[in-house]
């Protein structure tokens, strides 16, 4: 049987565009799922894995499109890249109710720190820290190339 | 650890109380810390009062601001800072628009326009320092000698030259990352053989891209031409030593302490989150001289004291003591008053905290300065695309800038400014990168590998501009106090009174020009909109321009050359109390284009000297007096 964890990390290959070994460079996929499991209600989180879990049958697009895992999803992805947690709109909060986790909040420092944001600009390669001196005067890759 | 263990432990409030010491100095901050580290050198008792609470003394506390500032949904640049009632701060989120006659009091400083200012500092042990951007310009020569070039502003009562020695000591303190070469510019001199401690910062590419469509350009400017080049601010952060500083004796840079980052060694990392807080402490802040100073002993450090009122000997003009008010709890009003004495007394509290507490005293001064001729930079941003992938969000916040237009006959009519590319693109102007991905995701509805493409497309040609313009002093730009308006203790809160002068929204105005003419030099699409219903939205001749405050607070207890037309002399020493000096950014008469704290650093350097050879011929005098005066018994009043 696969793992939560592998559900997450699955489904979070296909949201962000980065691969399984990146993202779980960044050491962040158990926080994040935690994140998940305080924000949503119980339950609701394997129900959603699950959901996930019929990819690619299911796809991306209807994910996104569905009233409610549309929005969760989007935070998912802005999650991994920012590393916080962007409270969920008042629409869907009146269907499903409110957790007290469900507000803007940064995970924690490590979070900011590890956001996919940095390795897209090149800032810093994912998972590792930054650069060090002197690294911001080449050319970022995508210039060099 | 930052500070010496138990540092401030050393002494408890009662013991303080009941000493009289050679100097008392209020505040923390880099003033502060230079002034008490320099008189410890010199073998004398020092006690500083500071205001905030002292959680923040060790390495342990610093990675505690640290963390929330990671951890803090909004990051504005005091959210690493908890909330203290008892010594509260302005947050560059607290302004709002203000409506002709109704002040708005809602945030600490109590605005009461017509232009409210975004502008803060920070009360937490070490001050300011401790979320500076750490950019560390020398003021040009001309800088300090405006009213005689130009009829504007103030003269100082020193030259360029006068306070260059005192830079010299600044720069060696703040371990300033420069090369001279680059420097010497507009006039500006260093001594033969001067280099800086350390090698100048490289800049970064994003600077690079910048300087490929400027440098060797032309602007001109009042008939006169001036040849633009991308330059290296000096800045107080820690790069490669310059192997012939101080005659080939070298540098040793100030380390970077991180106790989980030691093996990342003590060089700016460039991990681009300068301000608030560097995390590997890389960048220069106060905590580092206070230290210093507290290592010999002779320094007794007592925080949760907020000095509340300075009272004067009527007779004499003389200070005899600082009422405090000290604090156990940030959260409760219980406090107790108590008076601390010694021979001399310095004011370091900042250019708003200072004139606050004298005008909280009473001691407006015989100028009517106090408080007046309040100075702060002027910050426009303009923004663009540029055509190419341009690295955007890698290294310190900013290494790089165009500063040709900070001196020049120009002057005479508008403001002079400096220009800073930032390195962390729009950031300050639109909240990027959240707010690219936030529309990416969810306007867009990108995902995946489309997202990923798109993102550094988005964010990586990202260009801000930052034009930092002169401010002149004006007398109506003022600090005040109102009894209606005080803080959990009582203090009565500062009151601004602000409107941005004239001459620089001449300034202004021609700086969004040339932000134009840069962009347009670059191939750049230029992507800038000030928010009208922003509460720093001000028009000027049809033109809309949002003003963001610099953090650069100065002029309001002003130095010149007599106790009319200043607060302090150029010594920084109160006209009207021989035994006070007032110091930092309010002694300042005017501010140019150069971040102020440097200038007020060298200012300091001369202040302790002075202060030292003051308290050699006060002891001199009293040996010669036969009755030693008797210790005046401290005064404890109850609780509130
Ligand atoms: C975001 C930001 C970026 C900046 N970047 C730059 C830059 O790049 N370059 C530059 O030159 N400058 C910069 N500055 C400005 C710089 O930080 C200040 O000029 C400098 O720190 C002022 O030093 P100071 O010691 O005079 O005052 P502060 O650092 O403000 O210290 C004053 C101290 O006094 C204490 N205090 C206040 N009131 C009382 C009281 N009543 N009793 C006891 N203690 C009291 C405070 O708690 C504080 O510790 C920046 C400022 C900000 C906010
Ligand atoms: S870029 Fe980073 S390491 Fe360098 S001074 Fe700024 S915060 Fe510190």
């Amino acid at each position: 049987m696969t793992s939560r964890r592998d559900l997450f990390i699955d489904l979070s290959v296909e949201l962000t565009g980065y691969s399984r070994v990146q993202l779980l460079g960044t050491g962040m996929s158990e926080r994040y799922l935690q994140a998940l499991d305080e924000v949503l209600p119980d339950g609701m989180v394997d129900e959603f894995l699950a959901t996930s879990a019929a990819l690619p049958t299911m796809t991306i697009d209807a994910i996104l499109r569905s009233e409610t895992w549309g929005p969760v999803t989007r935070n998912i992805m802005i999650l991994w890249y920012c590393g916080r947690w962007t409270a969920l709109p008042d629409s869907w909060r009146a269907v499903h109710g409110t957790r007290p986790a469900d507000s803007n909040h940064v995970i924690s420092a490590d979070s900011y720190q590890a956001g996919l944001q940095w390795v897209a600009a090149g800032a810093h390669p994912a998972g590792a820290r930054q650069q060090g001196f002197g690294a911001w005067t080449v050319a970022p890759e995508e210039a060099a190339s | 650890m930052i500070f010496p263990r138990d540092a401030t432990r050393r002494t408890d409030h009662k013991a303080a109380s009941e000493t009289f010491y050679d100097v008392v100095v209020v505040g923390s901050g880099i003033s502060g810390a230079i002034i008490a580290e320099q008189l410890s050198q010199a073998g004398k008792r020092v006690l500083v009062l500071e205001a905030a609470a002292d959680e923040d003394r060790s390495l342990k506390g610093y990675e505690g601001f640290l963390s929330r500032f990671y951890a803090a949904a909004s990051k504005d640049n005091q959210s690493p800072y908890p909330h203290n009632p008892n010594a509260p701060m302005p947050r560059s989120t607290d302004a709002r628009r203000i409506w002709p006659g109704q002040p708005d009091s809602s945030a600490y400083l109590v605005q009461n326009g017509p232009f409210s200012s975004d502008t803060t500092y920070t009360r937490v042990l070490g001050g300011t320092t401790m979320h500076w951007e750490a950019k560390t310009p020398r003021m040009l020569p001309q800088d300090f000698h405006l009213r005689t070039m130009f009829g504007l502003g103030q003269d100082w009562p020193l030259t360029y030259d006068d306070l260059s020695p005192y830079y010299v000591q600044a720069e060696r303190e703040l371990g300033v990352s420069a090369d001279v070469e680059h420097q010497s510019y507009l006039g500006a001199t260093f001594d033969p053989g001067y280099v800086f401690p350390m090698h100048e910062l490289p800049l970064s590419y994003l600077d690079k891209v910048v300087a490929k469509g400027v440098d060797g350009t032309f602007v001109e400017l009042d008939g006169e031409q001036f040849e633009l080049s991308v330059r290296a601010f000096p800045q107080a952060r820690n790069g490669v030593p310059n192997a012939a500083y101080d005659n080939g004796k070298g540098y040793v840079p100030v380390g970077a302490v991180n106790t989980h980052q030691v093996e990342e060694g003590e060089r700016c990392q460039g991990n681009n989150n300068c301000v608030p807080l560097c995390p590997v402490q890389a960048k220069y802040h106060a905590g580092k001289t206070l230290a210093k100073a507290l290592q010999d002993g002779r320094v007794d450090l007592l925080t949760r004291t907020v000095a509340s009122k300075v009272l004067v000997d009527p007779a004499t003009g003389r200070v005899d003591g600082i009422e405090v008010k000290v604090y156990q709890d940030p959260e409760s009003p219980q406090h107790t008053t108590m008076i601390m004495r010694g021979q001399i007394f310095v004011l370091a509290a900042n250019a708003i905290e200072n004139p606050r507490l004298m005008l909280a005293s009473g001691l407006s001064g015989s100028s009517g300065l106090m408080g007046r001729n309040l100075m702060d930079h002027a910050y426009l941003l303009s923004w663009a695309l540029l055509p190419e992938m341009a690295g955007t969000f890698r290294g310190t916040n900013c290494t790089g800038g165009i500063v040709d237009l900070r001196a020049g006959s120009f002057r005479r009519q508008q403001a002079a400014f400096a220009v800073d590319i930032h390195n962390d693109g729009w950031g300050w102007a639109t909240g990027a990168p959240y707010s690219d991905l936030v529309d990416l995701v969810d306007q867009q509805n990108l995902f995946g590998a489309e997202l990923r493409r798109a993102l550094p497309d988005r964010i990586s040609r990202q260009l801000l501009l930052a034009l930092m313009i002169d401010v002149l002093p004006n007398e109506s730009n003022r600090v005040t106090v109102d009894p209606a308006y005080t803080d959990q203790l009582g203090n009565m809160r500062p009151v601004i009174s602000y409107t941005v002068p004239e001459y620089t929204m001449r300034g202004v105005a021609y700086a969004r020009q040339f932000a134009r003419q840069v962009f347009q030099r670059l191939g750049a699409a230029d992507h800038t909109a000030y928010d009208p219903t922003d509460g720093a939205y001000l028009t000027y001749e049809g033109e809309g321009y949002v003003i963001r405050g610099g953090n650069h607070l100065a002029g309001t207890h002003m130095m010149g050359t007599n106790s009319r037309n200043s607060v302090v002399d150029a010594q920084q020493r109160s006209w009207d109390h021989p035994n006070l000096y007032l110091v930092g950014g309010g002694s300042m008469p005017t501010i140019g284009t150069s971040n102020v704290t440097l200038t007020m650093a060298a200012l300091c350097y001369r202040s302790a000297e002075r202060i030292i050879a003051q308290l050699q011929d006060e002891l001199s005098a009293r040996l010669q007096t036969p009755a030693p005066t008797e210790l005046p018994m401290p005064t404890v009043v109850a609780a509130s």
